[in-house]
């Protein structure tokens, strides 16, 4: 079984539409300006349909119809929930008119809909013939109705929110910024209540939507680095979403895109490495020879930084080590003879900017701001003890350098 | 004179994109990046010449601040995408290289004394955030100023 949704040659199916409506002109007027469905079983046409898009956020089923000999084996209710799933993107309301017969009433009470209004006397003002359905003249047009958002449900749009949450936390986006994503999707695809508690390395959340459908997620996100990049697109797509551009297939689609995105080249990194520890090391008092050490030592740090993500070694190992080989290629630079350095300072203050916490520090500040007081101080425990690495690692290896040059520091 | 205009100018301008590099911040913010890490670097300078570090980095923090709520309004992307990078120049990294050597060659006195400037200067950075971050979000929308005094009491 599978739906086509026909642009050209719609007339083809003529035939198959008088079923539902037999005056040809009153079938003409939508039948151009909406959208044709066929359902087909075994390469053959069974039921046809036809939607018309209305203004705000509404739809009109004009027309669905299925072959006179296939009734009744569940073809056309199979078509009504692809319809409804189709539209529920860009519309919140599907209407539907038909006669006021029970029993097409009740095919369409089963598939969701409710009553809405009534257009009276309109099949004896439109229609030439009389119209009989099991032995009545159709007089007023009964119109029902079904809200589609129906057809969406909590799990997938909770699980969605919880993805967005996770991408976002996971690249160092603040807190605040999770919980509003997550509140803003939720809301989007009307889960009435949801309550989110959030913290550095975790996400829980429970929706509630109608009477007794509850669900409840508990996510673990570890710490990893940062990608802005990512958070950028997250918080754009966020956007999106909220303003009803984008279903939630189509969002997780873009999510998982999203997810793909890769860093920076090494190479790049590396280099840019070398670059930000040149300018701080000069705005902090390196002369020029010094300033392009720092920039060599800047880019070997990155490296061993690089390294250390790969293998996935602790923030300790990395930072300690790192503060180490700055420090030890700094004396060695001193130590080579021509180049005019003969200060340390101003190359191992440039070169140790790659390894400040600048995220978590910012991040850490601004959940404090927000009264978000538990990741805020996790956060800032982990900046804190990040300087204390580095420290250590400086401080060490310069010690060392200490007792074999017997106390004389540079 | 113009080696040291250069070098305030063009040293931050370079850090700042590179720190945004390194957090893969997208292309389209490196410039809008650099030029909030470099004003956030010349009100340090221009402030510490009259003043301590920490009230210097508490200006230079209102500023980028300031600016990165400005931009992030106008550029419609997250705020910690400038924040980083105008933070960067004002982080204490040299007070800790100093604490950590003074404490090496056993100045303890002078270890002590650059520690807690480092705590001095992040508390001012901090402070400097934290003022900044909670002025209500409508105020950095044009919005607000275009509407009427009236108007804009209604907001509140």
């Amino acid at each position: 079984m599978e739906i086509q949704q026909i642009t050209e040659g719609k007339r083809d199916y003529m035939d198959m539409l008088l079923l539902a409506d037999p005056q040809e002109d009153m079938i003409m007027k939508y039948l151009d300006q909406g959208d044709l469905f066929v359902l087909y079983d075994q390469g053959q046409a069974v039921t046809v349909a036809v939607v018309v898009l209305l203004n705000h956020r509404k739809c009109e089923l004009k027309n669905i119809a299925t072959m006179p000999e296939v009734q009744r084996k569940g073809y056309g209710r199979y078509m009504i929930h692809f319809l409804c799933e189709h539209y529920s993107n860009r519309c919140d309301l599907m209407y539907v008119g038909t006669g006021n017969s029970e029993a097409t009433l009740g095919f369409y009470r089963e598939c969701g809909f409710v009553n809405s209004h009534i257009v009276a006397g309109f099949f004896t003002d439109n229609y030439r013939e009389p119209i009989y359905e099991d032995g009545v003249r159709l007089v007023d047009m009964v119109y029902l109705k079904k809200r589609l958002d129906s057809e969406i449900d909590v799990k997938k749009v909770v699980d969605l929110a919880v993805e967005a949450g996770q991408v976002l936390l996971k690249n160092g986006a603040e807190i605040f910024r999770v919980e509003e994503t997550m509140t803003r999707i939720c809301k989007r695809f009307h889960v009435d209540y949801v309550d989110t508690f959030i913290i550095s390395h975790a996400i829980f959340i429970t929706a509630e939507k109608g009477m007794n459908e509850v669900y409840t997620k508990v996510k673990h996100v570890p710490l990893s680095g940062a990608h802005l990049g990512i958070v950028a697109e997250v918080n754009e797509l966020s956007r999106e979403i909220s303003a009803g551009h984008i279903g939630i297939d189509a969002a997780w689609e873009r999510l998982r895109e999203i997810e793909k995105i890769p860093g920076k080249r090494g190479a790049y990194q590396v280099f840019a490495a070398g670059v930000g520890s040149a300018a701080f090391g000069y705005l902090l008092g390196a002369n020029l020879q010094e300033s392009l050490a720092a920039f060599f030592i800047g880019c070997l740090l990155y490296v061993w930084v690089l390294f250390g993500k790969r293998m996935n070694m602790s923030k300790i190992i990395v930072n300690m080590v790192g503060g180490a080989l700055i420090t030890a290629l700094a004396i060695l630079a001193v130590h080579i003879p021509f180049l005019g350095i003969s200060r340390l300072d101003g190359m191992i203050i440039g070169a140790i900017m790659p390894l400040v916490p600048g995220l978590a520090f910012t991040n850490a500040i601004r959940e404090i701001a927000d009264s978000d007081f538990l990741s805020g101080t996790v956060r800032m425990i982990d900046a804190l003890l990040v300087f204390v690495y580095i420290a250590v690692g400086v401080g060490t290896t310069l010690s060392i350098y200490n007792s074999f040059t017997g106390g004389v520091m540079i | 004179m113009i080696q040291g205009l250069v070098a305030n100018l063009i040293c931050p301008f370079l850090g700042s994109v590179a720190f945004e590099i390194l957090f893969n911040v997208p292309r389209r913010y490196y410039v809008a990046g650099g030029v909030t890490g470099t004003a956030g670097w010349l009100v340090y300078i221009w402030i510490e010449g009259y003043s301590s570090a920490a009230m210097a980095s508490f200006a230079g923090a209102l500023v980028v601040v300031f600016i990165s709520r400005m931009l992030t309004v106008k550029m419609k992307c997250p705020i910690t995408v400038f924040l980083i990078s105008g933070i960067f120049p004002l982080v204490p990294g040299a007070r800790v290289y100093y604490t950590a050597y003074y404490l090496v060659t056993g100045q303890t006195g002078l270890a002590g004394q650059s520690g807690l400037e480092a705590l001095k200067i992040a508390f001012a950075i901090v402070l400097g955030i934290v003022l900044v971050v909670s002025i209500p979000r409508e105020v950095f929308q044009g919005q607000y100023w275009k509407n009427g005094r009236r108007r804009r009491q209604k907001l509140k």
